[in-house]
């Protein structure tokens, strides 16, 4: 594993080049990061205000959208048949998929002891929770009778009713509600050493108590940090399964069914990569905003952001591999109706949605094979946005899959209200709110984590193997 | 009709107190005057005018009726009703408190429904029907198998008067222009009293009436009554679409006032000229068993017919024809001069076709085609011309009909002994004298011809010269709006009368509940006109049948009422003795205009029809057979015409004709000729109510006297505005994809079971433990295709049977139509040749897939599969993920996206069947084989100790398809109808190759092209 570091050819291997850059201390890493959340140190920046005025506006339209939704009913929706499924699920796939990044980077990078990826972790994970917490809004709202969605849960019941276990919904339920809880618990946890420290930096009654009861009594003894780590790498193992899991399970909404265009094989692994494609754009789009704001860019720096471009460049290409695959497996099949729904796909009412799609998830990510793009901000902000829009039209493409089914008698094309819209861009407010706050008011790097990383924590020098990961956090408590 | 009951007594009751409760005061009056042997005061003994007065006032039955909004009787009904409803209620409502019966109405058990016959008069003809009644509430409308024009099957427009019955914005009660005369029923009486007065002195010159047409015989006998007390009266009957230029026709070839009947079980080869005989025409329900007879194929052996069309726009008969040639409706006349001339060829003489010259330029092949084989069918052909054609065109037809000695054979004739013909000369006469002020007195009896009179007759401005004006209707329309008094029209399902249908067959109509807002029957109205004074209608139509019915008249009576017709007398046919010159200047006149290529306007009948149902919310929303719009009415025109003018479907155009011009929206038809523009009658009502106001645009106002079917010299502007039509279906083509499976009869019998080798079906396994269905009643149907002809009925018998909401236009053109049952309409061939354009229609359902997709995806499990086949839809447990339809290959779920009866008003709630749930917002919803009718049937067969026989369980669906197209039972017995239909080898399920096995299986389409005109097609 271990190359020689020579600057010039390689610039920067996860395992030998310095992972913090500007040589901070633990004192510093401490300071720049807990200052962000405490007033005495750092004023809030007024355009953190601004944003979350902007962003919580939106979150409220969201919440009165959804308000008159149970008022009214799904009409409010351009729902129809047979397009009965569109912009909700379109943006509850959109959102897990986004999900997966956080997950991938703190529990399979970890696994692989990546430590680069102690970075990004933390907003990472944070991105993770907000993704899933908008992913369940939408299909918890999108059923037409939502104070009957506990029949969804295996809850004994006076009409010994249990729910319907072949349907790919509800394995929907399990597959995401665990994701959810899991995902939660791993960033709790991997939070609590460094909330200890925010209340040991506290100043104030409120913070004291507040980071004092969500630290848990952590005081950095050696027994926790060791009980600790083993939960950590216990949830990491167990969030690892579910990185693959969970989108395969959503992928099986469509899979399963016998719709032209849905019903195919490849779906779980396309889907997977997918979400781990536009989860890293939206990583990649929140580290660039936040290390430009609070002055990070030591330590979330130009080399992270170029792995994470290859990891974009990758996985683009695995689903680049699967729109062809899926075109491939229309014509080899024979079956005429799937064949109809991809040419259409392609050409038809919804061609300009596919071509969308294409054109930021397959072509952008293109420019990435260069070194220079790889590591210029503008040209990386820019592609990832690109590609999360792409990544929207996808599962878009997807699901109007719907509006061509087997009798073309019900073909009717989709065409989405002001509450589809409002549902959409107020699901960002809510997820930029909850992104704002999280930067205001915890850590947004795992500060404990850095510290590991940092050449002090291992005093016999780097790429021995030996203080890889956390072996050295012991000494960076404070 | 097994539930079927006689009980006159009941419905006497209800009915004689019913139809005589607007005139309470005055029968009392005449009793209390006549014998006064019971009396409550002194003063009322006495009956001074200060009593009467004191009474009028205290208890003045139309001012408590209008106060109050419902009658005790009314009240009772309602009660019923909630009663009903109330144990269907799902556990969300609020609980209403319910009213038991203190005294059991005899033969009414609350649940059990029961039936009665009544008859639906439909301009000069009838419809037989049979009436489901809950509680004293008429709920669901059949057809009466025992009545000639009916057989157990209605039309979409029949089945859906019964919304028509409960609509809120009836008229409920008499109505005064003059605001400062009191506007009562005793007041009019009073007031039509002082101008009979008038009248009886100028022995009816000043007075003039416009009905309706009719075909009662009591209305003809109050006509002769009222005519003898006016003998200068003039009384005229308007209809703005009806057969008169088949009756003026006729009467120009022969002389004689006789009607035609088509008898078309009996043709081999018919030839229809511009007629929608299956669906616009009058009797189309009889025509479209009687085509389907003629039709039906079970085995190779079977014969069918054949049918030509040419038309101008597609109609669904069209879309059944074997052979269809498109021209322009004014080149039609001059086809069949031309058509004669070839039957002149082959050895046929037409009476007056001789020496006409004919314009145009025909397909000679298609035209000998057809020649040759009506010549080959002699008195097995039958030759048919729309109404919308002149009368010149009937009298020829009729001419070719006799000399092909079709004439007693596949055509009848029969006269009209009680029937008031329409005429629009007849308005127009009398239109003429009111603008002269020669008349003093107008009464309309129904018809709203201020909407719908002749563009170049002004109706409106004329009755305004007229001193007196009367309008007897069901609602305050446009033409009460301009009258002096409105008389509120009591509906037929609510009143006695009789109606004769075209072949002779008379029917009692039969009043099913009292009137719901005190409207007065036609009966009634023309008695009072008569005769001065009031008498019930009951009292009325048992006077006219008193000489008709022989023998002890109150026992023939009762029978004629529970058998709902009496055939008082054999159908008459007349034979026609024809008038050779009168056929020829005729016809020589009508051909003048052929071979002209300028655009025409042709105008045809709606699913409102005439512009009368507007305010129906079934019909408003029953998509047209062909157009598949709902809501409107457009422009439509071909796909060469929408290319040579630049327009596209939505897109508005400013319609001009004979100097008015009207706004409309263009819809591109495929199989519309390109010199002819179609457009819908009976929209753009302005006084229809809620429903029916603003809804499409007016065409009337482009139709004139002389262009009364169609007229040339038409343009169209463009607007560059557009106009949303709601339209069910997008999609016209099958895309190569085996849907519904059409073949050539001589292909059928070289392959019998070509439809079922059109897809490969390979033998799937499923996922899941099947199940056996070995046991007990499994529920299946097949729909014979080639039966269908995508009329609509079934799909309002649906809606009527399981109380589909309506959403409206906006709802409907965002896809969301509740429509359980719908019809998907395909075209074959290339638009841009409209005449080899076909067009095939399918019903589709809930198929009850065997391994149904929606089961296996609902995470709830509110969609399951029964011990009987059927896929059951369960509305408590659907929390309205929808995944169900999103995974139903045919896409037959609907979804309340809205709570689609939050507003519905609490009459209309009356028309609900109590049988059926009405669903909640939120829950998915689906045909049920008409699961409560399975209930009731094994119940019954329960009770009676019996196993269920085939034919127990009738589907609504199935009741009403006028043309027998679907079977429905159990297909695990043999013997049952549709074990044996799928039997056959024209049975295929659509999308086998899925596996999903469903129960409804579909009987492939078959078309007999003449064998020298399918080469041509091929070349």
């Amino acid at each position: 594993m271990s190359a020689p570091t020579t600057a010039n050819t390689l610039p920067f291997d996860p395992l030998d080049a310095p992972l913090v850059h500007g040589n901070p201390t633990f004192h510093t890493i401490t300071q720049d990061i807990s200052g962000i959340s405490e007033v005495e140190v750092r004023k809030t920046p007024l355009p953190w205000w601004i944003l979350l005025m902007f962003f919580g506006s939106l979150m409220l339209m969201f919440f009165a959208s959804i308000g008159y939704l149970f008022y009214e009913g799904l009409g409010i929706w351009g729902l129809q048949i047979p397009v009965a499924w569109a912009w909700d699920i379109t943006n509850f796939v959109f959102w897990v998929g986004i999900g997966h990044a956080g997950t991938l980077i703190s529990a399979i990078l970890f696994l692989f002891r990546q430590r680069w990826r102690t970075a990004i972790n933390r907003f990472a994970e944070a991105m993770t929770i907000f993704a899933v917490i908008c992913a369940l809004v939408f299909p918890t709202i999108h059923v037409g009778r939502v104070w009957l969605l506990y029949w969804c849960f295996p809850i004994p019941n006076q009409m010994s009713m249990w729910p319907n276990f072949r349907s790919p919904l509800l394995w929907d339920v399990f597959a995401v509600g665990t994701y959810f809880t899991v995902s939660l618990l791993f960033w709790y946890v991997g939070l609590i050493p460094d909330l200890a420290t925010l209340r040991d930096r506290a100043k104030n009654r409120a913070r004291k108590i507040i980071y004092g009861f969500l630290a848990m009594g952590w005081h950095g003894g050696n027994k926790q940090w060791k009980h600790y780590e083993l939960a950590y790498l216990i949830l990491a193992g167990i969030s690892t399964p579910l990185v693959l899991s969970v989108h395969s399970v959503v992928s099986f909404d469509f899979a399963v069914s016998i719709l032209p265009g849905w019903h195919t094989t490849i779906f779980p692994p396309y889907f997977v990569a997918g979400a781990i494609f536009s989860g890293f754009a939206m990583v990649m789009t929140l580290a660039i905003l936040a290390r430009k704001a609070y002055k990070l860019e030591h330590i979330i720096t130009v080399d992270h952001l170029d792995v994470m471009n290859k990891i974009m460049l990758a996985t683009g290409m695995m689903v680049g591999y699967a729109y062809g695959c899926e075109f491939f497996v229309a014509w080899y099949s024979g079956n005429s109706y799937e064949q109809y729904t991809f040419i259409n796909r392609a050409t038809g009412e919804y061609g300009w949605a596919y071509w969308i799609m294409v054109s930021c998830n397959v072509l952008v990510p293109q420019i990435f094979w260069s070194q220079k793009m790889r590591r210029c901000i503008p040209v990386m902000f820019v592609a990832s946005i690109l590609i999360n829009v792409g990544m929207w039209f996808e599962r878009f493409v997807i699901i109007m899959t719907l509006a061509h089914g087997f009798l073309p008698s019900t073909w009717r094309y989709f065409r989405p209200t002001i509450y589809d819209v409002s549902l959409l861009v107020g699901s960002f407010g809510l997820f930029m709110t909850l992104f704002l706050l999280f930067l205001r008011f915890l850590p947004m790097v795992a500060m404990s984590e850095v510290k590991g990383v940092l050449p002090q924590a291992n005093p016999h020098g780097h790429g021995d193997g030996h203080g890889v990961g956390h072996s050295g956090s012991h000494n960076g408590g404070h | 009709m097994s539930s079927m009951k006689n009980s006159p007594v009941l419905n006497e009751q209800i009915s004689v107190n019913g139809s005589i409760e607007p005139v309470v005061s005055e029968t009392t009056d005449a009793s209390v005057a006549k014998d006064p042997t019971y009396w409550r005061s002194l003063a009322e003994l006495a009956d001074s005018p200060e009593y009467r007065n004191w009474r009028d006032r205290e208890f003045a039955p139309d001012l408590t009726d209008r106060e109050s909004g419902v009658s005790r009787r009314e009240f009772m009904t309602l009660m019923g009703a909630a009663m009903a409803l109330a144990g269907l209620a799902s556990c969300r409502r609020p609980v209403e408190k319910i009213i038991p019966y203190v005294i059991k109405p005899e033969e009414i058990t609350p649940g059990i429904s029961q039936h009665y016959a009544t008859t639906m008069p439909l301009g000069l003809s009838a419809c037989g029907l049979m009436v489901e009644s809950h509680e004293g509430r008429p709920t669901k409308i059949e057809g009466n198998p025992a009545h000639s024009a009916s057989r157990g099957a209605v039309s979409a427009q029949v089945m859906a008067s019964i919304l028509g019955l409960y609509d809120p914005d009836r008229s409920q009660s008499f109505l005064k222009s003059d605001a400062s005369v009191p506007g009562g029923a005793a007041d009019f009486v009073a007031a039509w009293q002082s101008i009979h007065a008038a009248h009886v002195a100028d022995k009816g010159a000043g007075l003039a009436v416009v009905c309706e047409s009719f075909n009662s015989p009591t209305l003809s006998r109050l006509h002769k009554q009222f005519m003898s007390a006016f003998p200068q009266a003039r009384w005229v009957a308007y209809e703005p679409i009806s057969d008169e230029s088949v009756y003026a026709g006729i009467k120009i070839a022969s002389g004689q006032d006789v009607i035609p009947v088509c008898h078309f079980e009996r043709a081999k080869i018919i030839v229809s000229l511009d007629s929608d005989f299956l669906l616009h025409e009058t009797d189309s329900v009889r025509n479209a068993q009687d085509f389907a007879t003629g039709r039906r194929v079970e085995n190779v052996d079977d014969d069918m017919s054949r049918l030509y069309v040419v038309e101008s726009g597609f109609t669904i008969t069209g879309g059944m024809a074997d052979h269809r040639l498109v021209m322009k409706s004014s080149d039609i006349a001059a086809f069949a001069v031309a058509l004669a001339v070839e039957l002149g060829k082959e050895g046929i003489v037409v009476a007056g076709a001789a020496g006409v010259s004919t314009p145009g330029n025909f397909d000679t092949k298609w035209l000998g085609a057809v020649a040759k084989d009506l010549a080959a069918n002699r008195g097995q052909s039958l030759v048919v011309a729309g109404a919308r054609q002149g009368a010149a065109v009937h009298a020829l037809v009729a001419s070719i009909n006799q000399s092909l000695g079709n004439s007693g054979a596949t055509v009848t004739y029969h006269a009209l002994p009680d029937a008031t013909l329409p005429s629009i000369a007849g308005l127009r006469d009398v239109v003429v004298s009111l603008q002269s002020g020669a008349i003093s007195t107008l009464v309309i009896l129904g018809g709203n011809p201020v909407y719908n009179s002749p563009a170049d007759i002004d109706f409106a401005s004329a009755m305004a010269k007229a001193k007196n004006t009367v309008h007897l209707g069901l609602h305050v329309d446009e033409t009460s709006a301009k009258c002096q008094w409105h008389i509120p029209s009591a509906h037929y399902l609510e009143a006695w009368g009789d109606a004769r249908s075209l072949d002779g067959s008379v029917g009692v109509i039969q009043p099913l509940i009292a009137p719901l807002y005190g409207g007065w029957s036609m009966v009634e109205v023309v008695g009072l006109l008569a005769s001065g004074k009031q008498t019930p209608g009951y009292e009325l139509v048992r006077e006219s049948w008193r000489g008709t019915l022989g023998g002890d008249f109150e026992k023939s009576w009762r029978k004629v009422v529970h058998d709902g017709v009496a055939i008082t007398a054999a159908p008459v046919s007349q034979s026609l003795t024809l008038n050779d010159g009168a056929i020829a200047s005729a016809i020589g006149e009508a051909v003048k205009g052929a071979g002209s290529n300028d655009l025409e306007i042709c105008f045809a009948p709606s699913m409102v029809f005439d512009g009368r149902y507007s305010n129906n919310a079934w019909l408003q929303e029953t998509p047209d057979p062909v157009t598949k719009v709902t809501w409107d009415n457009a422009a439509l025109i071909g796909t060469g015409l929408a290319k040579e003018l630049g327009v596209a479907t939505n897109d508005l155009v400013t319609v001009t004709s004979g100097g008015a011009s009207i706004e409309l929206p263009i819809l591109v038809q495929p199989g519309q000729g390109d010199r002819s523009v179609l457009v819908a009658l009976g929209y753009g009502r302005q006084a229809a109510g809620a429903i029916g106001n603003g809804v499409g645009h007016d065409s009337y106002r482009l139709r004139t006297v002389a262009g009364w079917g169609f007229v040339g010299g038409v343009t169209l502007a463009k607007t560059n505005r557009t106009y949303q039509l709601s339209i069910t279906q997008d999609h016209g083509s099958m895309v190569g994809r085996p849907i519904i499976r059409e073949g050539r009869l001589d292909e059928y019998r070289k392959n019998p079971k070509f439809a079922q080798e059109m897809a490969e079906t390979p033998n799937l396994q499923s996922l899941w433990t099947e199940h056996t269905y070995d046991s007990g009643n499994q529920w299946g149907m097949t729909i014979d295709l080639n039966s269908c002809t995508g009329c609509n009925a079934c799909v309002v018998a649906c809606q009527s049977e399981n109380n589909i909401p309506v959403v409206g236009k906006e709802q409907v053109g965002r896809g969301r139509i509740m429509h359980w049952l719908r019809l998907d309409r395909y075209y074959k061939g290339d638009s841009s040749d409209p005449s080899t354009l076909e067009m095939v229609h399918q019903p589709m359902a809930c198929q009850h897939c065997e391994m149904a997709p929606c089961e296996q995806v609902c995470p709830v499990a509110a969609t399951v599969h029964d011990s009987e086949g059927l896929n059951v839809m369960v509305y408590n447990r659907c929390i309205g993920t929808k995944y169900c339809s999103n995974n139903c290959p045919y896409k037959v779920r609907k979804f309340n996206y809205f709570n689609y009866t939050k507003d519905t008003p609490e009459v209309v709630k009356m028309a609900m069947n109590p049988d059926v749930t009405v669903r909640f917002r939120g829950v998915m919803e689906k045909c049920t084989y008409c699961v409560q009718r399975i209930g009731k049937a094994r119940t019954t067969a329960k009770l009676a100790e019996k196993d269920m026989q085939d034919g127990d369980v009738v589907t609504a669906c199935q009741q009403a398809c006028p043309s027998k197209a679907i079977s429905f039972g159990n297909i695990r017995d043999k013997n049952s109808a549709v074990a044996k239909a799928k039997k056959q080898d024209r049975n295929y399920d659509v999308l086998a190759d899925i596996n999903t096995r469903p129960r409804t299986s579909y009987l492939a389409k078959l078309r007999n092209p003449n064998p020298s005109l399918v080469i041509t097609a091929g070349a």
